[in-house]
């Protein structure tokens, strides 16, 4: 098959920029990276053929700066760009430049993402495609305006950006006390993230559980929906887990979930790879949230089981091929899981940090895959987001995917900075999860931030004299590694006692 | 030299002796450790078990894949804390895990807070982050107000022993 393109430009970083690498060299397409002053040695620099440095660490001065990316692309003779996910992804500007640049961008045009990327109006197209949405504002710019709509819509609200998506700036408010603070917090955010603070309110679902639907569409017009993912499993609205097949999804709704996204996607006259995502409630019933216009972090558990390649598939739509199958071509086999695994420490709140990876072991064997840029010696910036790798998991149906994510945890290794490793351990193990009975409120009801503390007495005895070989130490290393061993108290309590 | 280890949910009482042999309540365990990272990682065999351990942080092990807090004191510690001398007054300093913006500070100087109470909000990240206490502790200083722009590491407050 020829290759789509020549050569194409990632507008990214981390391990989607890595991903978007693969493709590329799989398809024959030459890569240009583009990185900050801090990824300088990162590993989407040193896979891609070309790399050429954009700016200083902050967002806004290197992967945001749409001049920059496009003059990059432009220069370096590059016929597309692929924004991944995040930065300039959902940003209709950035499309209408590499479109001026005469450079093919990847994804859905600048006219298709501005009809979908204003939330309220999303809801709006949805409507009219008869598709059902929760009840809601339009998009509001004041605290008073929004305690008269969850007056008339009655609390539990959620507020939400009017201008992105992605969980940020987004807070729950149970009662009409909580709503100053609330608004304020979210207007924060969503002005940071988006430059835009005007919110909307929509009506709380509780007890419900987000999935959303993988879609596909040519410039022909032809749209197909792949499979639904469960994405319920998440802390302050930022997706830890996903999962496909959605536990709580029989064929009959996920027909009804697939024809409702076609709709939209048909409606928004939609090109290339999306995601509309949905809120299904215990009976089945569903309501829509938004629409995604762009390749989603969890995006390898469809791949999985439907064996294609999403990025491939989006390069080709670009290029102006057809959808090479049909709906009814379309087969799912098994059950894949997704485990985020972040630099943020569930035992301290999930705060993020930063620090220098040290010895990495990546899970592998069968049925295992994993998207990460982490190599020991990588340095995890504070400038951009947390997550570390992808711990994706495939087996022929859940429990056996299940049982391969168990394996995976116990084989992975992250040195250097804290990681939600933990959380995804405990998740693992916990009953409701595994009998796929959850909703968005799990971790916030059930995630306890406490260690569980399951040690064998094998375990323990061999984890006791690691501890006290580290106190004690090789002699001449004595003091250093005692001080690494030694609880915080402890540490403090002997530099005290050393003054 | 006799060590007090406190792992997850249990205290063990070891020795290491001048032979190098692991006692366990001053019974000999009969254990093969090998360093495979020199004072990072280890597989330790016992009773046929097969165990592999990695040093996560100061305080963090990770122990066949689960990650478990442990404090080890030695018997000079231990003998010092006893007899109240030695070991002075325990504090622990609250610092910016990143650089970002003080949005609040939610404790004043003498306050006694419980263990995964809201010390301060940080913005960072375009997302706002709650700074906890580790464990039940008073606030023996605030050195950072909200509004406050703060580097990654700088000193936000001190937190002590409750009497």
């Amino acid at each position: 098959m020829i290759a789509p393109f020549r050569k194409v430009l990632v507008a990214n970083r981390g391990e989607i920029a890595v991903r978007v690498i693969r493709a590329c060299r799989d398809l024959g397409i030459a890569s240009v990276a583009v990185y900050s002053d801090i990824d300088r040695g990162a590993l989407h620099v040193r896979l891609a053929d070309e790399a050429y440095p954009i700016g200083a660490a902050p967002p806004a001065e290197s992967y945001l700066n749409i001049e920059r990316v496009v003059a990059v692309a432009a220069r370096s003779g590059c016929d597309a760009v692929h924004p991944g996910y995040g930065f300039l992804a959902e940003n209709a500007d950035f499309a209408d430049a590499v479109a001026s640049a005469d450079l093919v961008f990847v994804g859905p045009p600048a006219a298709v993402q501005r009809g979908l990327g204003e939330k309220t109006a999303a809801r709006r197209l949805a409507r009219d495609a008869g598709v059902p949405v929760a009840e809601g504002s339009e998009a509001i710019s004041d605290l008073a305006a929004a305690r008269s709509v969850a007056e008339r819509i009655g609390y539990p609200i959620l507020l939400k950006p009017a201008g992105g998506g992605g969980g940020k700036g987004m807070r729950a408010v149970r009662s009409e006390p909580e709503l100053a603070d609330a608004w304020r917090g979210a207007a924060g955010e969503a002005s940071s993230a988006f430059g835009n603070a005007s919110l909307f309110v929509e009506r709380y679902l509780e007890g419900a559980r987000h999935v959303e639907m993988q879609l596909l569409a040519d410039r022909d017009g032809a749209v197909v929906w792949l499979g639904e993912r469960d994405c319920s499993i998440q802390r302050r609205h930022q997706k830890l887990v996903e999962e496909t097949p959605g536990p709580s999804v029989d064929d009959a709704l996920r027909e009804r979930l697939g024809a409702a996204a076609v709709a939209i996607a048909r409606a928004a006259r939609y090109e290339n790879a999306g995601t509309a995502e949905f809120l299904v409630d215990p009976s089945g019933g569903f309501v829509f949230l938004e629409m995604n216009t762009r390749l989603q972090v969890e995006h390898p558990i469809t791949e999985a089981v439907t064996g294609y390649d999403l990025v491939a598939l989006q390069l080709r739509i670009a290029a102006g091929a057809s959808l090479p199958f049909a709906q009814g071509g379309i087969e799912r086999r098994g059950a894949a899981i997704e485990l985020r695994i972040t630099a943020e420490d569930p035992y301290g709140g999930f705060l993020p940090a930063a620090g220098r990876i040290g010895p990495v072991r990546m899970p592998s064997g069968p049925g295992i895959r994993v998207d990460h840029a982490l190599e020991a010696g990588a340095f995890v910036p504070t400038e951009y987001d947390p997550l570390l790798a992808k711990l994706i998991v495939w087996g022929a149906d859940r429990p056996a995917a299940l049982a391969r994510a168990r394996r995976a945890l116990r084989e992975t290794v992250i040195t250097g900075v804290p990681t939600s490793l933990p959380f995804h351990r405990q998740l693992l193990d916990d009953p409701g999860f595994n009998a796929g009975d959850y909703d968005t409120g799990y971790v916030a009801e059930r995630w306890t931030g406490r260690e569980a503390p399951r040690l064998g007495d094998g375990a323990a005895v061999a984890a006791a004299y690691v501890a006290a070989a580290l106190l004690r130490g090789p002699r001449a290393a004595a003091r250093q590694i005692a001080n690494g061993t030694a609880s915080a108290w402890t540490h403090a309590a002997r530099e005290d006692a050393l003054r | 030299m006799r060590y007090e280890v406190a792992l997850a949910d249990r205290v063990l009482r070891v020795e290491i002796d001048g032979a190098e042999r692991f006692l366990v309540d001053d019974r000999v365990v009969a254990l093969d450790a090998v360093e495979i990272e020199r004072g990072r990682h280890w597989s330790v065999t016992l009773d046929g078990g097969s165990h592999e351990i990695v040093a996560l942080t100061p305080d963090r092990l990770l122990v066949d894949g689960i990650a478990v807090a442990v404090t080890v004191t030695d018997e000079r510690a231990l003998a010092a804390g006893r007899s109240g001398g030695g070991v002075r007054s325990q504090r622990r300093e609250v610092r910016a895990p990143m650089p970002g913006l003080l949005k609040a500070v939610h404790v004043h100087e003498g306050d006694v807070v419980e263990e995964g109470a809201a010390l301060a909000t940080l913005e960072a990240m375009k997302m706002e982050n709650e700074l906890r206490a580790p464990l039940r502790s008073r606030v023996v200083s605030v050195s950072a107000s909200a509004g406050a722009k703060v580097e990654g590491g700088a000193l936000l407050m001190i937190l002590g022993e409750t009497d």
